[in-house]
């Protein structure tokens, strides 16, 4: 039976939590003792061994229960339905109608009958988000999916409207004139289609300009399969 | 996992925003299964542990106090929804007639599938405590501080647990020529 102690420095040691002097302590011990080398070999194996057991995927139907059984204060309600959205949704929803413009810059975009409202169809899951922090350009950009859709779903503040860059395997697509002053209580909210974006674990990346000038990034990833 | 994320899904899933429960969802049903599925040995109880501690969770979310993570909450609601599955079946040190007769004497080596085998049964053969400590370390991979959040215990207590933990599972392994 090797000494307590030692033992300890040597489960720290497998933990990676091990400091300078206990890490001396530790070499010491191994330089002087050959039993203390052979347990620690077999912890070190033993980890390894439990480390390396497989994770399995959970099956399809936890996810589908979950949601199901979610309480009913979740049945209909997203964020962009809030109240304060709700404001939001619609004053957004006749500026960035009038306001936007997409332009393809590689690989084909959306037809502009293609943009759609503000508010996702029910079938719509969040596959990510991303918060954009507190810099020229904030909030909080999400990656929906949709079937075999992506749709990117933009919640921006910003002192002046961004254009966005959206990039993607062969796929760029550049969005004109979101965000904008904070003037309703809430984020301006808008909803890009990507119907070319595939999805293969990939990561959609966003460049925020402004005034012709880069002045944010952001990436999502997109799920892996349809 | 990003906790600052974390903290805003938390908030939006919260004010009732369906979409940011599924993204919760999507984050952590994977980690709080193999969590269940490595304490119970059992995908069907897994499910089951997984599925109530998600529920539990968005149901009582006014009850998060969002000083800690969100992970440790959750995995702290899956551990002991397990434990109590765990509660409810045979006393422990009780093996059925077929797990006795897979014993193995200790000249009995075992490769591949059956290493992993060898590993779990050696895992379902220690105290349920211990092995959640080995399942918040070695299938979690929390440090010492989660763990401690998970368990609301003392660091001190948790090593102690993953140490004594790991000694028997070296020993059962040992036994079965596998270290």
């Amino acid at each position: 039976m090797a000494d307590p102690h030692y033992m300890g420095l040597i489960n720290v040691e497998i933990d990676g939590e091990l400091d300078a002097s206990q890490r001396a302590e530790l070499a010491r011990c191994l330089l002087a003792d050959p039993q203390a080398q052979a347990l620690r070999g077999q912890m070190r194996r033993l980890a390894q061994l439990l480390d390396g057991m497989g994770e399995v995927e959970p099956p399809e139907t936890l996810r589908d229960a979950v949601l199901a059984a979610l309480p009913q204060s979740y049945a209909k309600r997203t964020g962009l339905l809030s109240p304060a959205w709700r404001v939001a949704a619609v004053l957004a929803g006749v500026v960035v109608a009038g306001a936007l413009l997409f332009e393809t810059v590689k690989g084909p975009g959306p037809a502009s009958g293609a943009l759609s409202g503000t508010i996702l169809a029910q079938t719509t899951t969040m596959v990510d988000s991303v918060s954009l922090g507190e810099g020229a350009v904030s909030g909080r950009v999400s990656l929906y999916r949709d079937r075999a859709q992506l749709t990117l779903r933009f919640e921006v503040l910003s002192r002046a409207p961004v254009d966005v860059v959206i990039a993607s395997g062969a796929h760029t697509l550049r969005v004109k004139g979101l965000g904008g002053p904070d003037k309703s209580g809430g984020a301006a909210g808008s909803t890009v289609p990507l119907p070319d974006f595939e999805m293969h674990g990939q990561p959609v990346d966003l460049t925020f300009v402004m005034d012709g000038r880069p002045v944010g990034k952001a990436t999502l990833r997109a799920p892996a399969g349809p | 996992m990003n906790e600052d994320d974390d903290r805003i899904l938390v908030r939006r899933c919260r004010q009732g925003e369906r979409a940011a429960c599924e993204l919760l969802l999507g984050r952590y049903q994977k980690p709080v299964f193999n969590a269940a599925l490595r304490l119970l040995r059992n995908p069907e109880d897994a499910k089951d542990v997984a599925q109530t501690a998600f529920l539990k969770a968005f149901e009582h979310l006014a009850d998060y106090d969002p000083k800690f993570k969100f992970y440790s909450w959750i995995y702290r609601i899956a551990v002991n929804e397990a434990l109590n599955v765990l509660g409810s079946r045979k006393p422990f040190g009780e093996l059925s007639g077929e797990e006795a007769d897979e014993a193995p004497g200790p000249e009995r080596r075992v490769e591949g599938e059956q290493v992993s085998k060898a590993i779990e049964e050696a895992l379902m053969s220690i105290k349920p405590e211990l092995r959640t400590a080995i399942v918040l370390r070695h299938t979690l991979h929390l440090s010492y501080r989660d763990m401690s959040d998970v368990l609301e215990l003392p660091e001190k207590t948790v090593k102690s647990r993953l140490y004594d933990a790991r000694q028997l599972l070296r020993d059962r392994l040992l036994q079965r020529g596998i270290l």
